[in-house]
């Protein structure tokens, strides 16, 4: 299969280009301005983003059929479009979230080590070739491991950085192997074309299935699925809080969308088999993620294994979208992901402004909160009763739509532990609401400042956890674009 | 009669038919002669080094070398060889025996290995490996693993500091050298050695990249840990370096491999930038071309001692210095500033190409220079600026009177 | 059988072998030597399969980089270079039935492969497969995205290597 290289082929990497310039640019001022005027680079970063969401949008926009690009390697496809401009969003995001961050903020490889895990994650979303996808898989990862541990001097971090490192390349090298299993089966590294393989019934189902599970442990790794999820609370617990933000939403919304793409691509003819093992890795997941969020007392171990419990939602979705007749699935899923990044950046962006002051992420430091800083509390109210699905705010109607994902496709008894879980994990985002709220504590008349980045990145995500929650409808059918373009 | 080695393969090509043996055995018959042949030639070569070796060193220090034992004194090698091979042979206390062991026949073995991949003459090619530069650079490694598990293995801490030098040294200078051996790579459109002679058929390459010569005679040089770059075993600081526990022919495998490492990384020098065995009448003459290959190596061979014998040992920050923050800029600069100019110069007269590549690489130069020379002045001044120098603490003042 | 076949059953069992001594050995040093043996018979493979390239390029970066630093790192710890304690933990049993279900799941996911007698298609006389390779990396029909990712990738990591390893004053 030879794929005849045509100019439109630049304009759809546009954004990836640009994106490498801005990235060189973060890299020369890093070396060229002294080190008091670095602060300039977040609002460089987060700037430079926004102006390649807004040529995105412009001019890379998938129109018609879905097309292969740059010989195989890359589909300019809808979902592809969609979760770039999530990771986009998520490191604008995460970059004004970690300006103000004291030994993070004005350090100019952090921004250039988040603009290239992002890179990564763009082509992931993307990538249609086993070639590009390990290497996307890893241009994501190798930044992050070392954000992880960004700071050096801090026990934790380092901790959480060699932990990421040492499963991630565990977990990537069962992938990998994976990935020449299905080489060496078939003779393509393309994924639609083994897609058509095994349809056309060349390949036995043993070869696939078993390679593929071997696959799964990587993806499942990425989107700290049960059972490769227990690298997260330690990981996010170290990390410094913005990335341990950036490593919850974009790198797992990047993860599924791997997990969609070989899963409509190239599993057409196993269905049954895969619905079943993600029917369990879902139950599990959240299960697990919810039960031990209910005993813990460090706010962001809280949030990874409510994190963890996410995944578990979204996995409903994915179930859903291996059974046959499927409609709502895969829009479901892509629009769960987009929400959950939205909503979980405004909880970690929240909790790191309210870490730089307390300089504490104990649950019990954040008594008085709401004293000390009314719009913070609000923020963290916002964002957690959205991550429980409370009906004004975006998860209500993204968790709506999975659970009604499932019940299409007959999948009720999912639903149903999907709900129940759902109520348990109320139960502990409101625990921490009610110390934010309700509990006093002596420091509450000292004021909580919140700098200019902080505001205007929460603003933001508030205000688009809001729009999800409310005007339903415009991104719904955008999403719905995103998945429809799959088939 | 130009030819007697194509003469030989061919009557043996006859004679073992002629016993009947399959065609494909004859093939790893004779794949193992030419080995044979050839090793033991190499190794030959080598003794006489001893002597070349001597010999020229006298010469640098005004002395005379070796004239007792034959004439010029030729036959000291041999004598040298006896005595190693009569020394009583010590393996340390706490050394590990197997490796300690296998190192000496590592450093060998692998300058022997750089003989396959170098063409001796039109005719005579041990091997035509299409990755002949990458195969060079590859073995090249070999030895440093080699002088590791010596200074390793020799459970002595000298030994041990100099092969962490020699780490240091040889893992840094490869990557100037690998990039600066690409730049006939580049020339040549092959990483084959042979196609890389061949391809000099109308003019050597050191006339179209003269820096990249040097860089990869220099980066040679450190590679080879000779002096300046001989901090590995610099006997002021420590003794020997890795070969300090090593006796007998142990210790002579180590120094024979690093002389003839030395002739060899010079043939190879020869072989990419001064058109190996090419001059007049090799082609017909195949003889011929051994000749001029071992003149232009042994020439190389002798810039080398040269270097060796003039240029005093340079600190290892220093080392590092002049590899990271010199020949690592450079050669990337010389490898861009070539491939601009090859693909520019698409189909002009070879002179026209010649010419220009030269005027770029001199201008590289120049401006080197002047930038060297900015450098130098500043540190300079910084050497010269009077230093704060310690005094004596003011001698308390004495409440008491005296 | 052919020399060919008697060559790769004898550099496989050779690199197996050493690849067990690799986790044998309580020695680092030599763990780290063996390790060096194992690589050197994936790369007697990579020639046997025609690709020279592959072949240099494993003995370049896995034996003259990457283990002579793991040799360097395991000397700069001179005195915890040999281990005495046990080899095994008590999750051994554990570790026994794992390793034997994933091989296991090997063989099943093998059972389903006809083409083990497949015979390798045999290269042209003029075929020059490093051309080829350096061809396909900057054929913007092949591999040029994810060679250019690549490049990016390493920039990243060799950033973040700095940036751990830079002590800050």
């Amino acid at each position: 299969m030879t794929i005849a290289f045509e100019p439109w082929m630049y304009v759809a990497v546009l954004p990836e280009i640009l994106l490498v310039v801005l990235t060189l640019v973060v890299l020369g001022l890093d070396l060229a301005l002294p080190e008091e005027r670095r602060g300039g680079l977040g609002w460089l970063t987060a700037g430079g983003l926004t102006a390649i969401i807004l040529v995105g949008f412009a001019v890379a926009m998938p129109a018609g059929e879905p097309r292969l690009m740059w010989g195989g390697m890359l589909r300019h496809d809808w979902l592809g479009f969609a979760f770039k401009l999530t990771a986009l969003f998520a490191a604008a995001a995460t970059s004004l979230l970690s300006m103000d961050l004291a030994q993070v903020g004005k350090r100019g490889e952090y921004y250039l080590l988040l603009l290239a895990s992002t890179l990564g994650m763009m082509l992931m979303g993307s990538a249609a070739d086993l070639v590009m996808l390990y290497l996307a898989i890893e241009t994501t990862s190798i930044p992050l491991y070392v954000l992880a541990g960004f700071l050096t001097r801090d026990d934790k971090s380092t901790e959480a950085g060699f932990k990421y490192l040492l499963f991630g390349a565990m977990t990537s090298a069962v992938m990998l192997y994976g990935f020449s299993l299905l080489y060496g089966f078939t003779g393509s590294t393309n994924l639609y074309e083994l897609a058509s393989l095994a349809q056309a019934g060349q390949l036995s189902l043993a070869s696939v299935f078993g390679s593929l599970l071997l696959v799964l442990v990587g993806f499942a790794f990425k989107i700290s699925a049960v059972p490769l999820q227990f690298w997260a609370p330690d990981v996010y617990e170290g990390a410094p809080t913005p990335v341990a933000g950036f490593l919850s939403t974009a790198s797992k919304a990047a993860g599924f969308a791997v997990l969609v793409r070989v899963l409509m691509a190239v599993f057409p003819g196993i269905q049954p088999y895969w619905g079943a093992v993600i029917s369990a890795l879902a139950v599990a997941t959240m299960t697990l993620g919810n039960f031990f969020a209910l005993s813990q007392k460090n706010i962001k171990r809280l949030l990874a294994y409510s994190s963890i419990a996410h995944a578990g939602y979204a996995l409903i979705g994915v179930a859903a979208i291996s059974m046959p007749g499927s409609t709502l699935g895969a829009t479901s899923v892509v629009f769960y992901l987009i929400t959950y990044v939205v909503t979980n950046l405004a909880a970690f962006g929240a909790v790191a402004a309210v870490g730089r002051v307390t300089g504490s992420d104990e649950i019990a430091s954040y008594a008085g909160l709401s004293r000390r800083s009314p719009w913070l509390a609000l923020v963290l109210l916002v964002a957690l009763l959205s991550l429980s699905g409370m009906p004004p705010f975006g998860g209500f109607v993204v968790k709506f739509a999975v659970f009604a994902a499932a019940v299409e496709v007959n999948l009720i008894w999912l639903a149903v532990i999907g709900v129940l879980n759902s109520i348990i994990g109320l139960y502990y985002y409101l625990t921490v609401l009610k110390v934010v709220y309700l509990y006093r504590s002596e420091e509450e008349d000292k004021p909580m400042p919140v700098p200019g980045g902080y505001a205007l990145g929460l603003l933001v995500l508030c205000v688009g956890i809001l729009l999800i929650g409310t005007l339903f409808a415009p991104w719904f059918s955008f999403s719905s674009g995103a998945a429809a373009a799959l088939f | 009669m130009g030819d007697p080695i194509t003469a030989i393969s061919l009557w043996l090509d006859g004679l073992l038919a002629g016993w009947g043996l399959a065609p494909a055995l004859i093939i790893v018959i004779k794949a193992l002669l030419g080995v044979g042949a050839l090793a033991t030639a190499v190794l030959l070569v080598d003794i006489f080094l001893v002597w070349v070796e001597r010999k020229v060193v006298a010469r640098f220090q005004d002395r005379l070398g070796p004239n007792r034992l034959g004439p010029f004194g030729l036959i000291q090698p041999f004598a040298d060889v006896i005595k190693l091979l009569i020394k009583e042979d010590i393996t340390p206390v706490g050394a590990d025996r197997i490796v300690y062991n296998l190192a000496p026949i590592m450093a060998l073995a692998t300058v022997l290995l750089l003989w396959a991949v170098i063409p001796l003459a039109p005719t005579v090619v041990g091997t035509d490996v299409n990755v002949g530069v990458l195969y060079i650079v590859g073995v090249g490694a070999l030895g440093t693993l080699g002088i590791i598990m010596a200074g390793w293995a020799s459970n002595n801490k000298y030994a041990l500091i100099g092969a962490f030098r020699t780490v240091a040294q040889m893992v840094s200078y490869e990557v100037p050298m690998v990039i600066a051996l690409l730049v006939p790579v580049l020339l040549a459109r092959s990483m084959g050695i042979n196609s890389i002679v061949n391809a000099q058929d109308s003019y050597w390459f050191i006339l179209v990249a003269p820096i990249a010569f040097l860089l990869t005679l220099i980066t040679s040089i450190a590679e080879l840990g000779r002096a300046p770059f001989d901090l590995v075993e610099a006997e002021s600081e420590i003794v020997a370096g890795f070969h300090i526990e090593y006796t007998g022919m142990k210790f002579g495998l180590f120094y024979a491999g690093e002389l003839l490492h030395a002739l060899t990384l010079s043939g190879i020098v020869a072989s990419l930038f001064l058109g190996g065995w090419r001059g007049p009448g090799a082609e017909s003459f195949p003889l011929l071309g051994i000749v001029y290959f071992f003149a232009k190596a042994f020439f190389l061979y002798w810039v080398i001692m040269w270097v060796k014998y003039s240029l005093p040992r340079i600190r290892i920050d220093q080392m590092l210095n002049l590899n990271w923050k010199f020949l690592t800029p450079l050669s990337l600069v010389v490898l861009v500033v070539t491939a601009l100019l090859d693909k520019a110069l698409v189909g002009v007269q070879p002179w026209v190409y010649v010419l220009v590549l030269l005027a770029a690489n001199l201008v590289i130069a120049w401006v080197t220079l002047q930038i060297l020379r900015s450098r130098a002045r500043k540190e300079r001044q910084r050497v010269a600026e009077p230093r704060p120098i310690a005094r004596p603490p003011a001698a308390p003042v004495s409440s008491q009177g005296a | 059988m052919t020399a060919l076949q008697i060559i790769f059953l004898i550099t496989a069992v050779i690199t197996l072998g050493a690849a067990a001594m690799v986790v044998i050995t309580r020695n680092l040093v030599h763990a780290a030597l063996w390790l060096i043996m194992t690589f050197f018979g994936i790369s007697v493979l990579y020639v046997l399969l025609n690709a020279g390239f592959l072949a240099v390029a494993q003995v370049v970066i896995y034996i003259g980089a990457i283990s002579i630093l793991m040799i360097f790192a395991i000397m700069l710890t001179r005195r915890v270079q040999q281990d005495f304690g046990p080899q095994t933990n008590a999750a051994w049993p554990w570790a026994l039935v794992i390793a034997a279900a994933l091989f296991g799941g090997l063989i099943w996911i093998f059972s389903g492969w006809g083409n083990f007698f497949t015979q390798a298609p045999v290269m042209g006389e003029r075929a020059d497969p490093l051309r080829q390779l350096g061809m396909a990396l900057v054929s913007p029909e092949q591999y040029v995205i994810p060679f250019e990712v690549a490049s990016v990738m390493l920039t990243a990591a060799l950033i973040g290597a700095i940036m751990v390893a830079w002590e800050r004053k």
